[in-house]
């Protein structure tokens, strides 16, 4: 299955907040939705969820316009809630329903997720007993009920601790591995380079990057080295000595135990490390310096909204 | 079709096992079967009322008396406090003062002149009509005095003052003092229940909303499921709460109203009509005001915000009710006002039912009124769902009316 956001645009009022907003997804893939807090995430979100209609431009899913009753969806809103006052169990199986599924199978549903999640023992209690973490956890289970080809997870991280972080990780890789589209918004740019095979970036309204994160990556310039080393305190200078004319900055990075090198030209990398080997320093290993998810996302968003 | 029974069903049991909802119907029960005392109860304060004083004696009134005859004064103050021993005497004020004091007397009558008195008790109340009394009983005894003195007997001037005349009313069309008080009872009661479940409707949103399940709801529901279950869920909760109040109401009520006279019994009877047009106009009645008010209460981002948004609906149907009210006690139910208070949808469910008890109408006339709001509510449902699914995802403060239809026109037209 491949869902497509095509030419995308909204409105509210005189404000646009969507502009021409083009993404896709296919089966066994996760894309990264990024952007900072007001740039149209959770629009683009609702928009393909029917929340919200869109001025112009369509959803697709295989090329045809959305039926969203006849595909499975899974959506974790950035807005958490269910009823704090119900029985997990009983809404769990509520919320199964609604999405399709006969009570047999919501509740069958409902006990496999609630054990998945490690919840189990809370089938016939309270949500409003619940610390806010677990809560999540049943805000996930309610997501993933009907076993959605595609899953749409806004922020699903915020408010987890690392334990559970790590379960919802797991959890989102398996829907993967069973092929499931999924996408979703995150500030958590390890976790969008963990999953995503691509990301889009929204900038006030608009898509500023899109693309699959390796080459996004590789398209940077590769002329930075690192060098790693437990002599750096005499490579440094040498470096400067010997390079001089073709790097633009040598720096020492004492917690990594590394050499920062800025050449010129990244033709000149071989040589650098050659001659480094080649005068005796004993060299733990090196790299080519990629930028950031990071470093990409402040370099695209910095300056709007 | 199935999505909307089960909403139906989830908002049905929601508020059938709500904590408040079980206490308020407890409560309401708790109050029919004290309610169901209280005749007995009167019934025995006004025993003890007229009763005579512990030890069995009746309580004595003084009249002290020098200017009419004693014995037809006695006798014309004994018709008037049959349960009193009447004691003519020729005690001074002072006496008898003392003697109301301490009881002796239950109150007392200074006769000054044949045209003043002065009334003597322990404790003057607000409801006590004794000189309003006392003033007719001397009244009388001054014209057969006159009347004595003009040459006729007391026992003719007695009979000319008092005729004994008898009538009897024959109503062609509607007894209304016989229907009066089960239909302001059961108006009263369909006004209060169309707006406390009403709000139950429009609390129940603004919690989902609060409690910001409403974004997870409208991505696996139709609003338009959504509206109608919870109204309806809503209502069929309401209905239950009602049928188990009245069916109390009935089994305490009927034991104990058995004491209560027919004089008074033929005035406080429900025929199983009237009870079943209250509850045809509580249906039409609360689906409208419910989708009204639940539609309005997807705008409040909180609690708080709930009365401002809801508030002219409810202010509207208490106007209808006080209108209605006031048509009822002016005796102009067949006035055209009224005709078209039973007629426009808003007022009909408070109208026409008042109409339908207490007026000679046809059937016909309660078949298109119902029609009418009918077609109203179905309506106000779809228009409801419209507005909800707008609301449902607005927080920051609420739009005003004219803003929301607004959104509804252009929300279509995409």
């Amino acid at each position: 299955m491949k869902i497509e956001v095509k030419n995308i645009t909204k409105s509210f009022g005189d404000k646009q907040v969507l502009n021409n907003i083009n993404l896709e997804c296919e089966s066994g893939k996760a894309l990264g939705l990024l952007g900072r807090n007001g740039a149209g995430k959770t629009t683009t979100i609702r928009i393909i969820m029917g929340v919200f209609f869109q001025d112009s431009g369509e959803v697709l899913v295989d090329g045809k316009p959305i039926d969203r009753e006849n595909i499975r969806i899974g959506y974790l809103p950035e807005e958490r809630g269910l009823y704090p006052k119900q029985k997990i169990g009983e809404q769990l199986i509520y919320f199964g329903m609604l999405k399709g599924l006969a009570k047999n199978e919501a509740k069958k549903n409902t006990i496999r997720w609630l054990e998945r999640m490690g919840m189990s023992d809370y089938y016939d209690k309270k949500l409003e007993t619940l610390s806010k973490g677990n809560q999540q956890k049943i805000q996930l289970a309610a997501t993933l009920l009907n076993d959605p080809q595609l899953v749409i997870l806004d922020e699903p991280f915020s408010g987890l601790d690392p334990v559970n972080a790590m379960l919802l990780k797991d959890v989102v890789k398996e829907l993967i591995a069973d092929g499931a589209s999924v996408i979703f918004s995150s500030h958590q740019m390890n976790y969008v380079e963990e999953f995503c095979d691509s990301i889009a970036i929204i900038n006030s309204g608009k898509i500023v990057l899109s693309g699959n994160i390796a080459e996004i990556k590789r398209s940077y310039p590769r002329n930075t080295l690192a060098v790693n080393s437990t002599e750096t305190a005499k490579m440094t200078p040498f470096i400067i000595r010997e390079f001089a004319n073709v790097t633009d900055s040598v720096e020492t990075d004492e917690k990594s135990s590394e050499v920062i090198v800025k050449l010129k030209k990244a033709e000149d990398k071989n040589r650098l490390i050659t001659t480094v080997i080649q005068n005796g320093f004993d060299i733990d290993g090196f790299r080519v310096c990629e930028p950031t998810l990071n470093d990409i996302f402040v370099e695209y968003t910095e300056g709007g909204i | 079709m199935k999505q909307f029974l089960k909403i139906l069903k989830f908002e049905y049991l929601n508020c059938v096992k709500n904590k408040a909802f079980i206490i308020t119907t407890a409560v309401l029960m708790g109050l029919m079967i004290i309610g169901s005392f209280i005749p007995g109860i009167i019934a025995s304060f006004a025993d003890s009322e007229n009763n005579d004083s512990p030890d069995g004696e009746k309580n004595v009134v003084a009249v002290s008396n020098k200017i009419f005859e004693n014995n037809s004064l006695k006798a014309m103050f004994e018709s008037v406090y049959p349960d009193n021993d009447i004691k003519i005497t020729d005690e001074d004020i002072e006496s008898l003062k003392t003697n109301v004091q301490n009881q002796k007397y239950s109150f007392a009558v200074l006769i000054e002149s044949n045209t003043s008195f002065k009334y003597i008790n322990l404790t003057n109340g607000i409801y006590d009509t004794k000189t309003q009394e006392i003033y007719e009983i001397l009244k009388s005894a001054y014209t057969i005095n006159g009347l004595t003195k003009k040459g006729l007997s007391a026992q003719d001037a007695v009979t000319l003052l008092n005729p004994q005349i008898t009538y009897e009313t024959i109503t062609m069309g509607t007894d209304i003092t016989k229907n009066y008080f089960p239909s302001y009872i059961l108006m009263m009661m369909l006004f209060i229940s169309i707006t406390s479940y009403g709000q139950l409707v429009a609390q129940s949103v603004v919690s989902e909303k609060n409690t910001r399940t409403m974004e997870l709801l409208i991505t696996c529901a139709k609003p338009t499921n959504l509206m109608f279950g919870k109204v309806i869920g809503s209502g069929l909760a309401g209905l239950t709460q009602l049928a188990v109040i009245l069916t109390t109401a009935l089994c305490c009520f009927s034991t104990s109203f058995t004491s209560v006279p027919e004089e008074v019994s033929q005035y406080i009877n429900f025929p199983v009509s009237t009870v079943l047009l209250a509850l045809l106009f509580f249906i039409l009645g609360y689906f409208m005001f419910a989708f009204l008010l639940g539609a309005m209460a997807s705008f409040a981002s909180k609690s708080e915000d709930l009365n401002t948004l809801t508030s002219p609906i409810v202010f509207v149907l208490t106007i209808v009710y006080i209108a209605v009210m006031m048509v009822m006690t002016s005796d102009s139910i067949d006035s055209g006002f009224m005709v078209f208070l039973s007629y426009f949808p808003i007022s009909a469910p408070l109208g026409m039912f008042v109409r339908a008890t207490l007026a000679d109408i046809a059937a016909w006339e309660i078949v298109i009124s119902s029609v009418i709001q009918l077609v109203t509510l179905l309506l106000f449902g779809i228009l409801a769902s419209a507005i909800y699914k707008l609301g449902v995802l607005m927080y920051g403060n609420p739009p005003k009316p004219l803003a929301i239809l607004k959104m509804v026109r252009m929300q279509k037209k995409k």
